[in-house]
């Protein structure tokens, strides 16, 4: 598939770029997890360390400013970047700051980006997947050319809503791809000891919705894939199910320390996927082949990537809290 | 005597009546191999096993369907929710089934089970994950609802869920579960101490007088118990004497002990952590208002969180609750200072 001679270098450099830059940002919240109240960080807190392909490869291929939107779960801060949303703004809303995208009311599992199409990222497990039918419901309503993307974790399959929605998805025949983020665990539960049916992708065909397997560590596959789906799509509006094998570096969220993950994987097992699965160094790997990156462009991309996380988080540290008569504001429309 | 955290004394309460009935058995997510989300249930998959100790998927219906359908035919489940906000994407389960069950069918069943996880304000988990939802339980025939305070009833109470042969929700305060003995006993003296004997219960519906004043009745459940006794400390340093009721459960709900204090300080606050409107403080304002009109000297105050789903900023979401020190001014409105 990476070996059409179709393909974009130039995006794909750039893809490259994205992943490097949100891997430092959520890399620079890990370190900093240590200092957080100082920052003003506190609650949940989920990385996307190891999953960042999807989001630029899958967002990558949508447009926008066109249209198109999507839909997350709460570990959302790749999203946003991968979007384009403003990584000071994100990483202020992270810390609850008052500039933050959510003016520091939602944190970081509810950051959002409505002027680029992110619907927000929601805290209980499967209750963005039927919203993500009503958003692509409205874009056929609107007879748009777009599509929705719903990301969302395998925990997420087991819940109720999911099936209610993928039936009437198909029912209605709506411009949905169900992104399902399957990094092998729902916070310490694994999908041998969660799913009755452990190929996930297989459980959909019983609503007879398209689907697809794509390895969410290759950014060339996915987006090579997506860009095809999404025009088919566009085309003839109807839902994907789409099951992204990929893997998180980081525990479920900051409560999950190496001693609550050593109930349910190795640091061998984690040092095994970074080592033979990271997207980064995959990409890498290729567009070095490819010849469209050299080690000067990576130490370039590296530290302007560090250069930006930092920038963010020195913006949110000079940015305010909210003001406290924002306490009773945004209740209603 | 036992000195215990509050989450130690869930774990003593589980643990003592798993041991002691073994129709009992612990459903939920991560509550086994991953020993508890918070650590409640660590150890128990070891010693009790799949059957009596079982992870599941996320899966907030099926928990309580397996529950409800268990009670029905005789175990007496008890079914972890990680956090009470998720009971909501399982609500039909627990408002339209467990507790229509005995009455529906004209008493020839019975719904033994306890609904038990965190609840209420955490430290910065938003909107979704800092509710505490009592009202939405305590409205509903059929259900009974328990918010304890301290450890002793926090460990009293859960035993007596686990033995009522109704479904029983036990609402736990997610703020109070790690506040170490020391902290507790600095509030009020002897507030950490659990009875070490087995047979230790709390009945359900006997409000517990916490704290014996004169001036004015603070009335909690609660982690804003905790919140009335700060209060009451505070009043203590400007020479008011504040008496502190516990509910300890909202349904059954005993009105006779606050009534009884109310008439003899003649002033009433009533305090409640999440919104007030339509909400709990306002049931029991109306039947102090209903029961002991005449026996007040001002108006019952309420105490309660702002209307806003929670903010994440931690300015904010520190504003959104009541304080001690919003008990101790509605106090003082009481006694017109
Ligand atoms: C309804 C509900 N139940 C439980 C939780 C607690 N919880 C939050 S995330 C999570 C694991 C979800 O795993 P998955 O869907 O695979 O997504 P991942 O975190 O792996 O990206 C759990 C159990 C929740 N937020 N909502
Ligand atoms: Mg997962």
């Amino acid at each position: 598939m990476a070996k059409k001679p179709t393909l974009d270098l130039t995006k794909y450099v750039r893809f490259y770029e994205q992943m490097v830059y949100i891997r430092e940002f959520e890399e620079l919240i890990g370190k900093e997890w240590n200092n957080a109240a100082a920052h003003g960080m506190g609650g949940y807190m989920h990385l996307y360390s190891g999953e960042e392909a999807i989001a630029v490869g899958l967002i990558g291929g949508m447009d926008l400013s066109a249209g198109d939107c999507f839909i997350g779960h709460y570990r959302d801060h790749g999203y946003a970047l991968a979007a384009g949303s403003d990584p000071g703004e994100v990483m202020a809303e992270i810390c609850g700051k008052a500039t933050g995208c959510s003016k520091g009311k939602g944190g970081s599992m509810h950051i959002c980006d409505a002027a680029r199409g992110f619907y927000g990222g929601y805290g209980i497990v499967g209750g963005n997947v039927p919203i993500a039918l009503g958003l692509g419901w409205a874009l056929k309503y609107r007879n748009q050319k777009n599509v929705c993307a719903c990301f969302f974790g395998d925990g997420s399959m087991n819940q109720g809503a999911f099936h209610e929605t993928l039936n009437m998805a198909q029912l209605y025949k709506v411009p949905v791809i169900f992104a399902l983020e399957n990094n092998g665990y729902a916070m310490g539960t694994s999908i041998e000891r969660s799913h009755a049916n452990q190929d996930l992708r297989s459980r959909v065909d019983s609503f007879a919705m398209r689907s697809v397997t794509i390895n969410g560590q290759d950014i060339f596959e996915v987006h090579e894939q997506m860009a095809q789906i999404i025009q088919e799509m566009k085309e003839d509006p109807h839902p994907v199910f789409v099951e992204f094998k990929t893997y998180r570096y980081h525990g479920h969220g900051a409560a999950d320390t190496p001693v609550t993950q050593s109930t349910y994987r190795t640091r061998d097992e984690v040092a095994r996927a970074k080592e033979e699965k990271d997207p980064i160094k995959f990409a890498q790997a290729k567009l070095i082949e490819l010849g469209v990156l050299t080690d000067e462009m990576i130490t370039d991309i590296q530290s302007r990537a560090y250069a930006s996380a930092e920038a963010a988080m020195k913006f949110s540290d000079d940015s305010p809290y909210p003001d406290p008569s924002e306490l009773i504001k945004d209740v209603y429309a | 005597m036992a000195r215990l955290r509050y989450a130690d004394a869930i774990t003593s309460a589980l643990r003592e009546e798993m041991l002691a009935d073994d129709r009992v058995f612990i459903a939920g997510e991560e509550v086994g191999q991953y020993l508890g989300t918070l650590g409640v249930t660590s150890g128990f998959l070891k010693e009790f096993g799949p059957m009596r100790v079982v992870d599941t998927p996320i899966s907030e219906v099926g928990i309580l369907g397996l529950g409800i359908g268990s009670a029905m035919a005789g175990l007496r489940p008890v079914c972890e929710m990680m956090r009470m906000d998720f009971a909501m994407v399982a609500y039909d389960q627990v408002i339209n089934h467990a507790a229509k069950i005995r009455y529906m069918f004209g008493g020839q069943f019975k719904v033994p089970m306890v609904i038990r996880g965190p609840s209420g304000v955490g430290r910065q988990l938003s909107a979704q994950h800092s509710q505490s939802l009592e009202v939405l339980f305590a409205h509903v025939p059929g259900l009974k609802v328990v918010m304890p305070a301290t450890p002793a009833d926090m460990k009293g109470l859960l035993k007596t869920a686990m033995r009522d042969d109704n479904p029983v929700i036990v609402m736990e305060a997610l703020r109070l579960y790690f506040e170490k003995p020391d902290v507790l006993d600095a509030i009020l003296p002897g507030l950490s101490e659990v009875p070490d004997d087995p047979d230790f219960t709390v009945p359900f519906g006997k409000a517990n007088v916490l704290r014996a004043g004169t001036d004015v009745t603070l009335i909690g459940y609660s982690a804003m118990t905790i919140q009335c006794l700060k209060a009451a400390n505070i009043l203590a340093q400007e020479g008011i004497s504040a008496e502190v009721v516990d509910l300890r459960t909202l349904l059954p709900l005993d009105m006779a002990t606050p009534i009884a204090s109310i008439k003899k300080t003649h002033r009433a606050v009533v305090v409640q952590e999440q919104w007030g409107l339509y909400g709990c403080a306002a049931e029991i304002s109306a039947q102090i208002a209903e029961r002991a009109f005449y026996d007040l000297d001002a108006p019952v105050q309420r105490v309660t969180g702002a209307f806003v789903p929670m903010p994440f900023a931690r300015n904010l979401e520190n504003i959104s609750f009541p304080s001690e020190h919003d008990i101790v001014i509605a106090a003082k409105r009481t006694l017109g200072r």
